[in-house]
């Protein structure tokens, strides 16, 4: 009789998962599992970006949830923008359940929680990372949202050299894979095109002294006409203000990072610099009727376009379950990746073709008088993207 | 261009030997590393920008934010570390990263995680010249508050009695208290002096980085710590002496790497702390009464 009764058993086991099975289905939900700096350097990105992915899941929910069946349960950790601490509550997550992740704008947390998601085939979106290395470094589940640092980094060059600048200084850290490589993309990309790398610096993320680099830089023999950084907050206050305290009048350009409220507050100190976004409000637009909603949702303006990005994040995806007509991780994960054209909030959207990094639009930015002023949109020539 | 390095390094130096000095007075006196201090920083950093939100003129704004930094150290001394009076190192030592955790926290929750742009008035981002010589005004006041505030410092602990009180405590504080002079009151001085010299840096660094964030605090305490400890910890001419050189090192290091070699910088200034500790096991000026650690 105990293989019978051992069979029963079984047979009861089965029943009873079965029945939990079916009532999770029947309910409908989708887990996502949101490892997002709330606290640390990363926090002020984060924030901006979830917020936008909140409201359109919001949204989504009240139309029905996710290919307008699935309704989202959106769980949310806090990584404390450090890297172990993101592997940590990813893994949190991904034991409550969560059929997707979001993980933090950065490429290394990204890349720690990818390395869980991957083997389980669970669709894994950065919110604002932008490095094109950080989808190869995971494998397939991986997908970027942002415009790439090598996209953006080709926008900033094609401008420049548009402006008829020649001669570059690049200021990098080794210390975020963003910090590192961007400059560098643009120094490629700018050579390219007939214009010259005249120095390099490099700086430590977190460290306020620029003195000594900018001694340098006053002391090259060949004097640059643009220096262009990937430096975020607070290192690019701290640059800036020194290199103009120091008498440098050389224009500065950067990136996305530098879009921010801090950064436009720091009023006359940064007029002339150029940087980017993910998009601009013109009147009339899909993004100005956005940040209007946004507005309403939050209580707030948008900060910058991480709140319209994180927005389209939660479209992407609706988009992605319609199109696999299920909430299963591959078939979703199919679907993130052969989208094309798909028409977000900012422009056209497209993954189909890419190394999971999205093709979009680039509005680059200046800083004028307090403000930041649209300076044009574009769509960077695949051909001239460096490669990562 | 060497010129202009050597106002670097001597600036950047006036600012940890600064720090350094924070750190030491509290040693000498009671033994504990306030790993808090950096946080005195970012709360003199918060008080400048809320007065100068406030359309304070910028002079007013500095003298409010320096004493906010004061009147916070003694604060911290009153509210954490007088309970523990007569504790173990260790829990003194602890109990002061509980005081900058919570602060850290306090900062992000209940301001914001965004750094917040500081706008330093125009003549500060100014420079003036000699020739083909240019240097600028920031790191010209850098200099000069810090030298007349450790020649202030200097001062007070020569020629008043609670300075006097102060270097004695630092020598053998039991004696000084069975002299007569009260416990609470040298130990409430040492910490207002080490929130004045984190509240006068806090402005330095603050003029340097333009903002001011909630983790601001952390890198400086860490720079003044390795100062401290290569001068000697709990000497005073001691932690002078260890900020100018790791002042000195670090700009001239970044000043002359290769750009290969640059990312090692830190490693490379660390490397040579452990050299002089090797040398010198008690720092470059020990304190007179090697202190428990």
């Amino acid at each position: 009789m105990p293989s019978l009764y051992r069979l029963h058993r079984a047979a009861l086991c089965a029943a009873v998962f079965g029945i939990a099975a079916i009532s999770t289905a029947s309910a409908e939900e989708i887990i996502i599992g949101a490892a997002t700096a709330q606290t640390g350097g990363l926090a002020p990105y984060d924030q901006p970006a979830l917020a936008g992915l909140r409201m359109s899941l919001d949204e989504l929910n009240a139309k029905g949830g996710l290919g307008g069946k699935y309704t989202v349960k959106l769980l949310i950790k806090d990584t404390r923008s450090d890297t172990a601490q993101t592997a940590t509550v990813a893994q949190e997550l991904i034991d409550a359940g969560a059929k997707i992740m979001i993980t933090p704008c950065d490429a290394d947390p990204s890349i720690s929680a990818g390395q869980l998601t991957q083997p389980l085939g669970i669709p894994t979106l950065t919110l604002c990372g932008s490095a094109p290395v950080l989808t190869g470094a995971v494998g397939d589940v991986m997908f970027g949202t942002y415009p790439a640092d090598n996209v953006q980094a080709t926008a900033v060059a094609d401008f420049a050299v548009s402006e008829g600048r020649k001669k570059v200084f690049l200021l990098t850290s080794p210390d975020s894979t963003y910090t590192a490589n961007l400059p560098e993309y643009f120094g490629k990309v700018f050579e390219k095109k007939g214009g010259a790398v005249v120095g390099r610096g490099t700086f430590s993320m977190g460290q306020p002294d620029f003195s000594a680099e900018i001694t340098n830089i006053k002391g090259l023999a060949d004097k640059p006409d643009l220096i262009m950084t990937a430096a975020y907050e607070p290192d690019f206050p701290a640059f800036i203000q020194q290199l103009r305290g120091a008498g440098v009048t050389i224009p500065v350009y950067g990136a996305d990072a530098i879009g921010t409220p801090t950064i436009k507050a720091l009023g006359k100190l940064v007029d002339g610099v150029v940087y980017t976004a993910a998009g601009y409000a013109e009147p009339g637009s899909k993004l100005e009727a956005f940040n209007a909603a946004f507005t309403k949702y939050a209580g707030h303006a948008p900060e910058s376009t991480y709140e319209v990005n994180g927005y389209e994040i939660g479209l992407i995806l609706d988009q992605a379950v319609k199109t696999a007509g299920s909430d299963d991780p591959k078939a979703v994960r199919d679907a993130i990746a052969g989208l094309k054209d798909f028409e977000g909030i900012t422009g056209k959207i497209t993954y189909a073709g890419t190394d999971r990094m999205p093709l979009r639009p680039v509005a680059l930015m200046r800083y004028e008088g307090g403000e930041g002023k649209h300076v044009q949109t574009l769509i960077p020539d695949a051909a001239d993207v460096p490669a990562p | 261009m060497i010129a202009q390095q050597i106002i670097n390094a001597v600036s950047l130096g006036g600012v940890y030997a600064l720090l350094a000095l924070g750190l030491a007075i509290v040693f000498s006196i009671v033994g504990l590393i306030n790993f808090a201090h950096g946080e005195l920083m970012t709360l003199s950093g918060y008080a400048l920008l809320a007065s100068l939100v406030l359309g304070f003129p910028f002079p007013v704004a500095v003298l409010v934010a320096v004493s906010c930094g004061a009147l916070a150290a003694v604060a911290m001394e009153r509210i954490a570390f007088r309970p523990m009076r007569g504790a173990s190192v260790t829990s003194l030592l602890l109990t002061s990263f509980a005081v900058s955790s919570l602060l850290k926290v306090v900062f992000q929750n209940g301001i914001s995680a965004r750094p917040q742009a500081v706008a330093m008035p125009g003549w500060m981002t100014g420079a003036f010249s000699f020739g083909d010589f240019t240097i600028g005004v920031g790191p010209s006041i850098s200099i000069v508050v810090s030298a007349l505030a450790l020649i202030a410092l200097e001062v007070f602990l020569r020629r008043s009695v609670t300075g006097t009180a102060m270097r004695a405590a630092a020598e053998d504080f039991d004696v000084v208290r069975l002299m007569g002079i009260p416990a609470s009151r040298i130990i409430a001085t040492a910490f207002l002096l080490s929130g004045l010299l984190a509240g006068l840096a806090a402005m330095l660094w603050v003029a340097q980085r333009a903002s001011v964030d909630p983790l601001m605090g952390f890198t400086p305490v860490l720079k003044a710590f390795i100062a401290a400890v290569v001068g000697g910890l709990g000497s005073l001419p001691g932690a002078v002496a260890g900020g100018f050189l790791l002042g000195v090192i670090e700009v001239l290091l970044q000043a002359t790497l290769p750009g290969a070699i640059a990312p090692y910088r830190d490693a490379i200034v660390l490397s040579g702390v452990i050299a002089v500790l090797l040398v010198r096991p008690q720092g470059l000026i020990p304190a007179v009464r090697a202190q428990r650690s």
